[in-house]
């Protein structure tokens, strides 16, 4: 029974992949491409998917992750104040010309806020040893707090266009992706899912509590640690890539607990390509709602996954309440 | 199985503990468990039970002794590999995620690399929760609860079982329920039951109890040896007698109130 | 080895200056991304040469029939390749620089329109005219509006300085600051944009400060569609005291000096009868 499901499962995001590189807004057929058909799926279909598919991955993994860790189903990658880290970062990064890496200097800087803040969060979150799951909520949600401030303060005494630039990239812009910075970035993320992979036996044990993970024979701080570390390296990589997309944390693992079952060996990995398949998803229906136009996917996945989310919390069996 | 081995299997020996900003709570312990016992650890509340179970389990360092499991040093065993001889049992069970009693039986499996002894089916089995295999724990009562993490505790071949006030907030059905369920896996299995309780009733159906206050030692022995007049006094700071009844059951005899 | 020397530099002259007539090939496919260069394209008569728009493009009134391919800071890349564009012109001042940089990875030919200011106008018009081969037109253009610059600097010599405030919304109230096209017009003028000292171009200005500047002469910019009449009694009655207020001094004027464009000139004179 569960192998038809996940068979159906992986095969469903297969379709949504291929999809979101042949369709909106306008069908291309692989098997009959004119020169600029091949163009456009090449250079720019191709390398925007993706980042969608990385970075949808990124976040529906560190997602799962952190729900375990921190045993909190709301818990979701940004509301630790990553996302706000970054975007200050980012808009500090764009507003100050900071070019030593070229063109990529907005996501490199983005990367080394959105690590610097999971630091931060670990540092608050730290005391006699360990990191506790809600001294790590309660650091994360007043950092986000305070660097939202300051990003707000920031975007009130800047120029327009480096406002407009900013405010763009927070919004997830995933118009211009390229190859650049696809491969630092998929490092990271397979590193960190990788050590999610194996470290799975551990989340579970977490899930139960710190005592059980003790009992079942884990290095309890140890492993949260390593988890913590695994989730904000993805985290970090993905708002490098395309900005600050939100919803899909919070959401994907909500999903497949339903379909698959909460055992983080299944969770995590199916996060992730749920995560990478809505992200794609999304990106398709942003631009082809209303073609020219692109609507920002991070608005596209707050508008499906919000109300969406609202709709999960009225079934009693996702959150146990 | 470990009732043929007449030492101690878990010694604390000397053991000194008090948490950070508090003042001293455990001070010179020595005691001693052996295997197949059934003991119960009755104190009242902030007495120190589960601070003496932690540190018998090593999720707290003393500060000074020294936890010897199998005349080792606990703090020398790998994480897996004391896992597979010691389980702790927190007095609150927090699950709130969607697992299934076979998945949360299953993580028993965990400390080992190779399959263990006894298959999840046949766990689930000994403790009545086979036909809800695969019911999310969220659906299930808090007395079922605990026993699919006494299920867990079965594959995972731990020798002792160290338990922070299972009974709490139990009807006494499920109560007797519970303690039947681990007098049955003593009789089979041999494994060894230290219970922390604060219900004086409870303990006097245990062979051995231990009455602790303010983190030492008032008396080891037979409910009916160690629970005098004068020694609930001094661990409960009440006036209560205990006379014996039929079946070599104490009840207390006075009304309460 | 002079001969060498000469020969080389022959060549790499003649190289340069190839690369230099580069639009040799005329182009005929050009997309515009920004509603100020679509104008001027209009202008120069290549109207009928424009393929694609941003959907900002509403002047002149054939813009708006072209085909669109996005917005100002988010123009779709898949809509301008698939037009298949010969040339695509973009504005530092609106369009991602990302945009310029994927076009001619991908072999898109592109100009870029650097100029911001008033008198970089007539330049960036022979530029961009050069570069789709109306150099004739664009220079008369070009000389146009150079000349119409000099004639209002030559009749302005002897007016007094005035204080003057531009108003591009008034609730929230947006002033035309430092940077725009307004602020060079009203300096071309003579006149003193009180809003000068703000840091960015369309500030949100703070109503007391500019009671304090006491401007004398208050423009109010059109607005998309609106009465800018009827939406800005609010701010005018806040402004009541100021000496423009007072004397009504306060004019509805176009949109034409929101874009560095062919309207510049007309916006100028606009202002300029206003003051009078």
């Amino acid at each position: 029974m569960h192998k038809v499901r996940i068979t159906l499962f992986l095969l469903m995001a297969a379709a949504i992949l291929v999809l979101a590189l042949i369709a909106g807004p306008r069908m291309i057929n692989p098997l009959a491409m004119s020169a600029t058909e091949r163009e456009i799926l090449l250079s720019i279909r191709l390398p925007r998917v993706a980042v969608a598919l990385l970075m949808g991955m990124a976040l529906g993994a560190s997602g799962a992750i952190l729900q375990g860790v921190l045993r909190n189903p709301l818990a979701d990658p940004y509301i630790l104040g990553i996302s706000s880290g970054a975007s200050l970062a980012a808009a500090l990064g764009l507003l100050s010309g900071f070019y030593v890496f070229g063109r990529s200097s907005v996501p490199v800087s983005a990367f080394i806020g959105a690590s610097l803040v999971s630091v931060l969060v670990g540092a608050f979150g730290w005391k006699r040893g360990g990191l506790w799951p809600e001294r790590l909520l309660l650091a994360g949600i007043g950092l986000n707090f305070l660097f939202s401030a300051v990003l707000m303060l920031l975007m009130s005494l800047s120029s327009d266009e480096g406002l407009r630039r900013a405010v763009l990239w927070m919004f997830g812009d995933l118009s211009m992706a390229d190859w650049t910075l696809i491969p630092s970035a998929s490092i990271f993320i397979v590193i960190g899912l990788g050590i999610a992979l194996f470290r799975s036996k551990a989340l579970n044990a977490l899930i139960l509590g710190d005592e059980f993970a003790y009992s079942l024979g884990f290095a309890v701080q140890r492993e949260r640690l390593i988890l913590f570390a695994a989730m904000a390296l993805m985290t970090s990589a993905s708002v490098s890539l395309g900005g600050t997309i939100g919803f899909i944390g919070l959401l994907m693992p909500h999903i497949v607990r339903l379909l698959l079952g909460a055992d983080s060996r299944l969770l995590v990995p199916a996060s992730a390509i749920a995560g990478g398949a809505f992200l794609c998803f999304a990106d398709l229906v942003g631009r082809s709602l209303m073609p020219p136009l692109e609507l920002p996917s991070g608005t596209v996945t707050a508008v499906i996954g919000a109300p969406y989310f609202l709709y999960l919390l009225r079934k009693k069996d996702v959150l146990g309440v | 199985m470990f009732s043929a081995y007449s030492g101690p299997i878990l010694e604390l020996d000397r053991v000194s503990f008090r948490y950070p900003g508090a003042g001293r709570i455990i001070d010179d312990l020595t005691f001693a468990i052996g295997g197949g016992e059934f003991i119960g650890l009755l104190g009242a509340n902030g007495s120190g039970k589960s601070t003496i179970l932690k540190l018998a389990a090593g999720m707290v360092r003393p500060d000074r002794g020294i936890v010897k499991l199998w005349d080792r040093p606990l703090a020398a065993y790998r994480n897996k590999d004391r896992a597979k001889l010691l389980c702790y049992f927190p007095q609150h069970l927090d699950v709130s995620v969607p697992f299934t009693v076979r998945e949360i039986v299953g993580m028993g499996m965990y400390p080992y690399d190779i399959p263990p002894a006894m298959a999840v089916d046949e766990a689930m089995d000994t403790v009545g929760l086979l036909d809800k295999a695969d019911v999310y724990v969220t659906n299930l009562s808090g007395g079922e609860r605990r026993r699919v993490f006494i299920a867990m505790t079965l594959i995972q071949g731990a020798g002792i079982l160290l338990l922070d006030e299972p009974l709490a907030n139990l009807d006494i059905r499920y109560q007797i329920e519970f303690l039947r369920l681990l007098r049955r896996l003593q009789e089979q299995k041999g494994i060894s039951v230290v219970m922390a309780l604060h219900d004086i009733n409870v303990a006097l159906q245990f062979e051995k109890v231990m009455v602790i206050k303010n983190g030492a030692v008032l008396g080891i022995g037979a409910p009916e040896a160690v629970l005098t007049g004068p020694m609930i006094r001094d661990a409960f700071d009440v006036s209560i007698e205990l006379r014996k009844a039929e079946h070599g059951m104490y009840i207390t005899h006075e009304k309460w109130f | 080895m002079k001969k060498l020397f000469i020969i080389l530099s022959l060549v790499v002259g003649m190289s340069y200056s190839v690369s230099a007539a580069e639009p040799a090939l005329l182009p005929t496919r050009i997309i515009s991304l920004s509603p100020a260069t679509t104008e001027i394209l209009f202008a120069l008569g290549a109207g009928d040469r424009i393929i694609g728009v941003t959907s900002f493009c509403d002047h002149p009134e054939e813009a708006k029939k072209k085909q669109k391919i996005g917005g100002l800071s988010n123009p779709s890349l898949e809509a301008i390749v698939a037009l298949k564009p010969d040339l695509v012109v973009m504005t530092t001042d609106g369009n991602p620089q990302e945009v310029d940089e994927r076009l001619r990875t991908m072999g898109l030919r592109t100009y870029v329109w650097t100029a911001r200011k008033l008198a970089e106008l007539p330049d960036g018009i022979r530029g961009l005219a050069t570069a789709i081969g109306a150099s004739a037109q664009g220079e008369r253009m070009a000389g146009e509006i150079e000349k119409s610059i000099n004639r209002t600097r030559y009749k302005v010599q002897s007016t007094k300085k005035m204080n003057v405030l531009y108003i591009v919304w008034p609730e929230p109230l947006l002033v035309a600051g430092p940077g725009t096209a307004i602020d060079d017009a009203i300096r071309l003028l003579g006149h003193v944009n009180v809003s000068a000292k703000a840091k960015t171009s369309y500030p949100r200005y703070s109503i007391e400060e500019l009671i304090r500047e006491a401007p004398e002469v208050v423009f109010i910019g059109k607005g998309s569609g609106m009465d800018m009449q009827a939406v800005s009694q609010g701010i005018l009655k806040k402004l009541a005291t100021v000496p423009a207020v007072r004397n009504n001094k306060v004019c509805y004027v176009s949109d034409s000096l929101y874009r560095l464009g062919p309207r510049v000139v007309q916006g100028i004179e606009e202002l300029a009868a206003c003051i009078k």
